[in-house]
């Protein structure tokens, strides 16, 4: 099989860029990045990897400047040795989640089916393309008939490999079209399956080895650009990394840091989302719902999913909208349960599991309402505060 | 000698006698084997055999009670821990087993008593329905008819789903009686080994039926209007329109009775009359497939939910889910006895399951019924509080109750004695 070395420069993260640039993929990394920095003396080379970065920490959807070219080759493979020795599972989220959006939006802009076919290909995906497209099914709406067609089918097992982390109703096989061992997609859920792809590719699981690491990093770090490089985005993480964690500190009603008594299926979600991990349909909802309730701003809501992989501020910004036009409430502690949402045993969390003492009915009851734990956890901080503050008081008298 | 010895001696006779015919389950080098000895109910887990012979051996010098061997291909499949052992894929394995479902000839011939307050009585309970205690006793046991809705199960798995969605071969299909209440199936091919327990959780709920959100296939409500499902969107759209179309050509008192079953839809009888009343639109609308809403008196978009759940209930395969999600599975060696019938575990090629009957099985080399003899007999006495009648071959045994001494065939005296409900005198 043999790829353009176009489609290469668009998209290096394809399994033949070994073979296209075997002398690369053979060289010591330190030696690579000091060849790259001299073949590109002219600091466009950082700039653009910057560039990456900066929209990653600010959840851009585009990264400024993407180009096909030589370069883009470069960038791809230095920033994935960033990422290495970064060994900072939020960053790598980041930067995959910003990267992998990008590859979408390129993958959405090609006319030409053939380098879409030839990727599938170059990844060894079993997969079919139909020409002419064929019918797998309709969309009545009324009286109206939208006949679908694709294509596009791929093998089950490949699609599985691919979806598995999508956690996305849509997307379950059970949902799906599927004959004879094939599933038909349309071309831009193809794509957000590449996207997919491109993602987990550049999430570098956390190295546990740090001595390994520290000696790698060390020995990298000689390289002036590189260190500079490095410099500079970790000092960008440092400003970001604390703008986000505040974005969840604030009660829009009372002014005060609320975020603390969150109950733990709110803050597990929040915390998938802040290292930029994907989750399901029901979360999503979950989260809008119970932020509502707390009457959070549209906008600072809609910032929150900023950093999901498959975040989308159009449709975000309408569907967070819709929740709030209707009213919906925050599932109850019963419903979450069903859902899988529910964390109570494995936070092992005192309120969830053992609930409350109710003076009036002189009996220990369950917590049947996320909202509920909030109003308990202020209402025990308040009655806390309250003592320490008698405490004081009779120790200055 | 006592009754658990004399069954591991006849087992031993088995695998010698027959050592030729045992199948060798393709890559055994690199599948773990387990066993439960007759001895104590513990499972010997972590066993490897370079070749069939040494398994041969292994069976013929211990004639373990139970054998087993991974779906699992290991690169050690001997190594004492997960880790070590060094996975490298896992066949599709799916176990389809009375014992997990619902059949109504369970009422006849599943017995319970509680050990709690003495009540006793017929079907599948798991706690007494007098005392409401868990303290009882369940005599599960095999039919005709039970497996044959298993072998319906099995069929409905290979031509409704693995043949024409998931495109499987025939030849990477190994079908088995499990030799006992019902049946396995392997699918050995290089893609599905690759698969992880969350992708065969998606392949198990696309054959279950389990967790479809209707919402996705089109159901939803507009403007006061009911929006059904597509007969021409391939997948369980498809299925699900097919059924019903199926459903709606059934006369009127068979479509009562199933939406009256409380084991299916559960209806209740006011709303079955207003469905029957719009049958016939119903079943135009969705024939004609030009429109689809759907407009039933007293049908709102939950009863529609509820009608639709009895519907893929209907066509979904009665399986037992964490055998096929999970990746370090031992199942029934093919060609091995069940412990607790003496009965063979019994390959059957796809072209033989339609006539295949485990009870009374004419063709000698798929019998699973190893130990038939029409002249030698036993006496036994029964240990149970009562047993139902046991027809095999076509011959009716028992109902017997405690105490009771009989004197039966060879082939029955083992299976009540692997079914330990009786001891011999």
């Amino acid at each position: 099989m043999s790829i353009s070395s176009d489609l290469l420069k668009h998209y290096p993260w394809l399994p033949s860029l070994q073979i296209y640039y075997s002398d690369i993929a053979s060289k010591d990394p330190t030696e690579f990045i000091e060849e790259a920095f001299l073949k590109y003396p002219d600091g466009e080379l950082e700039q653009r990897i910057s560039k990456i970065f900066k929209a990653a920490f600010n959840n851009l959807e585009e990264i400024e400047d993407y180009k096909a070219d030589d370069i883009n080759i470069y960038l791809y493979l230095i920033v994935k040795i960033l990422l290495y020795v970064l060994n900072n599972k939020p960053i790598s989220n980041r930067v995959a989640n910003t990267y992998s959006k990008q590859t979408y939006k390129e993958l959405i802009e090609e006319n030409d089916d053939a380098n879409l076919y030839d990727i599938c290909k170059d990844l060894k995906l079993k997969f079919h393309y139909l020409n002419p497209p064929i019918k797998y099914g309709i969309n009545l709406n009324k009286d109206q008939r939208e006949i679908l067609k694709t294509s596009f089918k791929i093998y089950f097992t490949d699609y599985l490999k691919l979806a598995a982390n999508l956690h996305d109703e849509y997307r379950k096989l059970v949902h799906n079209a599927l004959s004879e061992g094939y599933i038909y997609v349309q071309k831009k859920d193809l794509i957000r399956l590449l996207q997919e792809y491109v993602r987990r590719k550049l999430i570098v699981e956390e190295v546990k080895d740090e001595n390994n690491i520290e000696k790698f990093r060390k020995n990298i770090l000689h390289i002036r650009e590189f260190k500079e490089l490095y410099g500079n985005i970790l000092n960008n993480w440092e400003l970001k990394k604390e703008d986000f964690e505040y974005s969840f500190k604030i009660s829009f009603e009372e002014g005060s840091d609320i975020s603390n008594n969150f109950p733990p299926c709110i803050q597990d979600i929040l915390r998938r989302i802040q290292e930029g991990m994907n989750i399901v349909h029901t979360e999503r909802l979950f989260l809008v719902f119970f932020l509502h309730a707390l009457n959070y701003p549209i906008e600072k809501i809609i910032d929150i999913f900023s950093n999901l992989p498959d975040f989308d501020r159009k449709k975000t910004k309408y569907q967070v909208e819709f929740a709030k036009k209707k009213e919906y409430t925050p599932h109850s502690c019963s419903t979450l349960k069903s859902l899988n949402i529910c964390k109570a045993n494995e936070s092992k969390d005192e309120i969830c599991l053992e609930g409350y003492y109710s003076k009036k009915l002189d009996t220990q009851k369950k917590l049947s309402h996320p909202l509920f734990y909030i109003q308990l956890k202020q209402y025990r901080n308040s009655m806390k505060n309250k003592a320490n503050k008698t405490k004081i008081e009779k120790e200055d008298e | 000698m006592s009754d658990n010895k004399f069954l591991k001696r006849l087992f031993q006779a088995y695998y010698q006698e027959k050592q030729k015919e045992i199948p060798a389950v393709s890559s055994l080098e690199s599948r773990e084997f387990g066993f439960i000895p007759w001895e104590k109910q513990i499972m010997i887990r972590h066993i490897g055999f370079e070749s069939q012979k040494f398994l041969l051996n292994y069976l013929i010098d211990r004639g373990p009670k139970h054998v087993y061997s991974s779906g699992s291909l290991y690169n050690q499949p001997e190594a004492q821990n997960m880790e070590s052992k060094k996975y490298q894929g896992c066949d599709l394995i799916v176990d389809i087993d009375v014992d997990h479902f619902y059949t109504p000839c369970k009422d006849e011939h599943d017995l319970w008593y509680c050990n709690n307050c003495e009540a006793k009585g017929t079907g599948m309970v798991e706690k007494c329905p007098k005392c409401e205690k868990s303290k009882i006793t369940k005599i599960t046991w095999i039919c005709d008819k039970c497996l044959d809705v298993a072998k319906n199960e099995i069929k409905k798995l290979i031509y409704d789903f693995l043949i024409p969605d998931f495109g499987t071969d025939e030849k990477d299909m190994r079908i088995a009686f499990s030799g006992h209440r019902g049946y396995h199936l392997k699918v050995e091919s290089e893609e599905l080994r690759k698969l992880n327990s969350d992708e065969r959780r998606e392949i198990v709920d696309y054959l279950t039926g389990e967790n479809i959100a209707f919402e996705v296939l089109g159901l939803g409500e507009k403007f006061q209007m009911i929006h059904g499902l597509s007969k021409e969107n391939i997948g369980w759209s498809q299925k699900i329109m097919r059924k019903i179309e199926e459903i709606l050509c059934k006369p009127k008192t068979e479509i009562e009775d199933l939406l009256l079953d409380k084991n299916r839809f559960n209806f209740n009888p006011n709303l079955v009359t207003s469905f029957l009343n719009s049958k016939a639109d119903f079943l135009e609308l969705i024939t004609k497939g030009e429109r689809n809403v759907w407009s039933i008196e007293g049908f709102g978009l939950i009863m529609w939910k509820n009608f639709l759940k009895g519907v893929v209930k209907h066509i979904g395969v009665e399986l037992d889910e964490p055998v096929s999600i999970d990746i370090h599975r031992l199942i029934r060696y093919p060609g091995s006895l069940h412990g607790k019938t003496g009965f063979k575990v019994q390959e059957i090629n796809l072209t033989e399951l339609e006539e295949f009957t485990p009870l009374n099985e004419t063709n000698e080399k798929l019998d699973p019924i190893v130990f038939i003899s029409k002249n030698i007999t036993q006496k036994l006495e029964i240990v149970e509080h009562a047993l139902p009648i046991t027809k095999i071959k076509g011959i009716k045994y028992g109902p017997y109750v405690q105490g009771e001494k009989i004197e039966v065939p060879h082939h029955i005296a083992v299976f009540l004695l692997c079914k330990e409900v009786a001891k011999t005198i």
